[in-house]
């Protein structure tokens, strides 16, 4: 089984050892991963912000990148999320929004000369997974040699949660689960706390940290004050953005709760 | 009596003496922490930003943050709606077929629209109800106005209706000298206090009991410092109901028509409506023409879904169908488009119409509880104002579809199923394309979208880390920057991912 | 309304309606309706009593009119302007009669209604009204307490079954078909100020329902 591993810019950029933590994670359950080094993000930073006409040369980017492998497999629903809803499919076709002038044209760039203009169907949005999901719904995990002996507190990161349904949604008259949890309770000495509310968003929302900079913040302080009254000594969620700020809130309030991956949980050794 | 449900519904009290920070819905100056692109040198040459409104959602939401704990006073008495909304519906086995069957209900609706139009103006018509058509909130005033006109009367009392709230009817009638009593306890304290609603269901929801007593105090000689909700309710009830006694004019709103039989249905608990259409000699009923219903019997599935969705009771006290005046009165029913019409012609936003105005969306939505109705700057605010809004006016509210994270709590909790924080992206979509995005947000993209095209460009963009302190919109610039001004920034790593991996792996 | 309004009012039905045509959608079937979760017949009351205490109602079974005047008679002593719309409390009330088709005003200050009512449901406590039972529109929200009689045997499990209930009701007698009705459950309130339940917010101030079942004898019932 050969993987392509997707690591989000950010997760790129600020927080290696997540990817590192995917990476392991996954060889230990037997995958061949590989990382294809030219990807960048998956271009729902402007997409969200009303700019999705801008994202073409971020897709190309990414069908080039992925579609040969037989799985794409990233450490946050909400990329995962962007690619299956918004990719475009060259051969099925065309690109969503039509302001030609502001995209980048990336097969007139020398990189990409040889870019092809119309590919074969990619099938990326049936074959791209969050990691929570493909560990338990492709590869079947049900046992983990892990151990994390700390109170852990689950972050429902939104867009894994309501958009890729990695759990049940409160708001639904539906039974629980929560494929998250079930990962973190094969981890051995984990005690994950119960929070007040189990799936509000924590005011990151993209573009929506800086322009609308209280509301986030304020979202975020109260996500942050809900673990901390139930007493969690780790934050840790999906989606690697939600804690970027959540742990940003933390470090300012100079709390000694310390956020974490699921994916460094999951490889955890302690 | 019994049981729990009997007990006051209070909500813990979490800023006892902060009388401060009401929202203004006057001027609040823009945050001068905001990242004024255009202020950066690199942005200098770009055209000023024209297109946003001067008291943008996040501008008002700032101002109404400086109070946190009323935040969270706020905050937690609409979080606790949203769990009385929760446990009502666990109490129906069918919730989610009953939401899935009102959506498809409203598929129908809006398919067939003109044709059931048509069919409720003949059946009105024929239970002797006169029907009016208004193309715009100006003309549904104007026959709103001729009809008090012809009776001289200068008078009414009005029940709950966001489409008058849409239409401003009030400031009409005020300015052509007539005198209007909102009935519905929460819109007469607003009305008193010289605000708009800022909540659908909950019209007062952003104001304290302390500060309604002394707008009772003020406007109906309550005694200073009375701030017992049953005593204030008894006040405004004794007020009331010398008004209801005394018009002869009674507006209402509408919350389904009935196309098969020509009825409407109103839906209080107060009484209000009923109170002013049954003692007035003309009740006239405004409503938006994507109220309408196929048949009666379809009323049972709205009506399950309404009340528990809006406060979490099974039922509103009252839910009158009005078929035929009274005798010796006359009913008008006012059938306003307002832009509906062309909304239902936006594939991708028609399904707002679906809407049945329950405010579960506001409850639920993380944003609304935080920056409080009056943020939104609309009749309608919350998420699914957030959608409806642009449609009247793009520029003026090309804000709200940006004012929500996308989290997706609204569609989950809407009963007819509106796929509201897809619309949200969709309009921000619309609102960039059609040119009503901030320029220097639009710059930023651009040269975001540059980089993330161009892996070489990426890569090489500097130090780990630089590239994305100096260019992602969620840590723009640093020292001053929005992000910063609240919290940490992440800790630049000493590699990134990338370069670990070319050296470990490769 | 003068002429040019007429007119105007006209136009704006043409433009809407045409430009309506135009931009609806493709046909789209209704959907079949939900029957809702069945409740056994011996569980139909007891449920609509719960529902109804759980809104700031009171309920009572009782096996005839005579107990109901008592009952009355004990619970409301001091109320001065008693109106019914059952013949049957004739001696114990104001008869509907000399209130039908006076001015509603004058009702203002009747302090208890007691009006007959069609069914109950289960779900919710609801009670289904027509304007024929009401003596007046205005009688069942002015007056300041409220009692509906309906039959034991009425109550529906839900308001899928209501809405069955009243077309047949009206398929039974045209007297049944309304020109005005409305479900009423619990009395009159808000919570506008703190979502502070306060009851009796414009209309009654308390509602209570007695279920009528003549073929109870009194021993062990109300």
């Amino acid at each position: 089984m050969r993987v392509g591993l997707f690591i989000p810019c950010y997760i790129d950029q600020f927080y290696p050892q997540v990817g590192i933590a995917t990476l392991e994670l996954l060889e230990k359950q037997g995958c061949e991963v590989v990382f294809p080094p030219e990807q960048t993000c998956c271009g729902q930073p402007m997409a969200n912000s009303g700019f999705e006409h801008l994202t073409k040369g971020c897709n190309d980017l990414f069908i080039k990148n992925f579609e040969a492998f037989d799985y794409i497999v990233a450490p946050s629903g909400s990329c995962v999320l962007h690619i299956k809803e918004h990719i475009h499919d060259p051969a099925s076709q065309k690109p969503p929004e039509a302001a030609s002038s502001d995209r980048t044209d990336i097969s007139a760039l020398p990189e990409f000369a040889n870019f092809p203009t119309a590919h074969s169907r990619h099938n990326i949005p049936g074959k791209i997974f969050e990691l929570v999901e493909f560990l338990t719904d492709v590869l079947k995990v049900d046992k983990l040699e892990a151990s994390f002996p700390y109170k852990v507190g689950l972050h429902q990161s939104c867009h894994g949660q309501r958009g890729l349904k990695l759990a049940q949604m409160s708001e639904l008259m539906a039974p629980p689960f929560s494929k998250p949890q079930q990962l973190l309770n094969l981890v051995k000495g984990l005690q994950l706390v119960e929070l007040d509310r189990k799936d509000e968003c924590c005011g990151f929302g993209g573009t929506f940290c800086v322009f609308e900079e209280a509301i986030s913040v304020k979202m975020g302080k109260d996500r942050v004050a809900d673990h901390i009254r139930h007493e969690a000594e780790v934050i840790t969620a999906s989606d690697m953005s939600c804690l970027m700020h959540l742990e940003g809130i933390l470090r300012r309030q100079q709390s000694k709760v310390q956020i974490k991956h699921i994916a460094e949980i999951l490889n955890a050794r302690l | 009596m019994s049981g729990s449900n009997q007990k006051p519904l209070e909500v813990p009290e979490q800023s006892e003496g902060n009388e401060q920070g009401s929202p203004q819905w006057g001027e609040p100056k823009l945050s001068s922490d905001r990242t004024d692109f255009n202020a950066l040198p690199e942005f200098a040459k770009l055209p000023k930003a024209n297109s946003r409104h001067k008291q943008d959602h996040a501008a008002l939401a700032a101002e109404f943050n400086k109070d946190e704990p009323r935040v969270d006073w706020h905050d937690e008495t609409l979080w606790w709606v949203r769990q009385k909304r929760d446990k009502a519906a666990a109490r129906v086995p069918e919730w989610e077929l009953l939401r899935d069957t009102a959506s498809r209900i409203k598929d129908n609706v809006l398919s067939n629209l003109s044709g059931y139009l048509r069919q409720f103006e003949e059946e009105a018509t024929r239970n002797g109800i006169t029907v009016h058509w208004a193309a715009d909130a100006n003309e549904h005033n104007e026959i709103v106005l001729s009809i008090l006109s012809r009776h001289k009367i200068d008078k009414m009392v009005k029940s709950k209706s966001m489409l008058t709230e849409e239409c401003h009817l009030n400031e009409f009638l005020h300015e052509k000298g007539i005198d209007v009593v909102d009935t519905d306890l929460g819109e007469r304290v607003v009305q008193l206090a010289g605000e708009p609603p800022s909540h659908i269901v909950l019209p007062c929801i952003h104001l304290k009991k302390q500060e309604i007593g002394e707008i009772f105090h003020e406007h109906l000689g309550t005694p200073k410092g009375n701030a017992d909700p049953q005593f204030l309710t008894h006040a405004a009830r004794l007020h009331l109901r010398e008004k209801f006694l005394t018009r002869r004019v009674a507006l209402t709103g509408v919350n389904f028509a009935v196309a098969e039989t020509g009825e409407f249905v109103v839906c209080t608990n107060e009484g209000n409506a009923d109170m002013g259409a049954h003692l007035a000699d003309v009740h006239i009923a405004s409503m938006g023409i994507e109220k309408l219903i196929p048949q009666r019997r379809h009323l049972g599935v709205f009506l399950r879904l309404l009340t528990r969705s809006a406060t979490g009771q099974p039922i509103t006290t009252y839910s009158s169908h009005f078929r035929r005046p009274r005798q010796g009165q006359e009913m008008h029913i006012v059938l306003v488009d307002n832009g509906r019409s062309v909304h239902l012609g936006r594939k991708d936003f028609r399904n707002s119409l679906k809407c049945i105005r329950c405010a579960a969306c506001f409850n639920t939505c993380p944003v609304y509880r935080r920056s409080g109705g009056h943020s939104y700057h609309t009749a309608v605010a919350g998420p699914i104002g957030s959608i409806l809004s642009p449609n009247l006016d793009m520029k003026k509210y090309a804000d709200l579809p940006f004012a929500s994270t996308l989290c997706g709590s609204c569609s989950n909790v809407c009963p007819v199923k509106i796929d509201i924080h897809e619309q949200l992206y969709k309009w921000r979509q619309v609102i960039v394309q059609e040119g009503y995005a901030a320029a220097g947000k639009t710059a930023v993209m651009k040269t975001m979208n540059w980089v993330l095209s161009h892996p070489g460009v990426y890569h090489t963009a500097g130090k780990t880390g630089r590239w994305f302190m100096l260019n992602a919109p969620f840590t723009v610039k640093n020292g001053f920057n929005t992000w910063y001004r609240q919290r940490d920034m992440p800790t630049p790593p000493k590699q990134s991912f990338g370069d670990w991996y070319k050296k470990n792996k490769k | 309304m003068n002429e040019s309004s007429n007119t105007a009012t006209r136009n704006s039905r043409d433009k809407i309606l045409n430009t309506v045509h135009g931009n609806q959608p493709a046909p789209r079937e209704l959907p079949p309706l939900p029957e809702g979760t069945p409740v056994a017949p011996g569980d139909l009351a007891p449920t609509f009593i719960t529902a109804l205490e759980a809104i700031g109602a009171t309920a009572y079974i009782v096996s005839g009119f005579d107990r109901i005047a008592t009952m009355l008679h004990e619970q409301f002593p001091g109320a001065r302007r008693i109106v019914t719309g059952c013949p049957q409390l004739n001696a114990f009330a104001e008869a509907a009669a000399a209130a039908k088709g006076l001015d509603p005003h004058l009702l203002e200050n009747v302090e208890l209604a007691i009006l007959p009512a069609h069914f109950g449901v289960a779900e919710n406590g609801a009670c289904w009204i027509t304007e024929t039972q009401m003596v007046e529109r205005a009688l069942p929200f002015i007056a300041q307490r409220l009692v509906l009689v309906i039959p034991h045997s009425s109550i529906v499990p839900n308001m899928h079954a209501a809405y069955d209930r009243i077309a047949a009701l009206e398929a039974e007698a045209p007297a049944n078909t309304y020109g005005f009705s409305t479900f009423i459950a619990g009395p009159s309130k808000t919570a506008d100020i703190e979502q502070s339940l306060v009851l009796g917010a414009h209309g009654p101030i308390s509602l209570t329902v007695f279920l009528l079942d003549e073929e109870l004898s009194d021993a062990g019932y109300f």
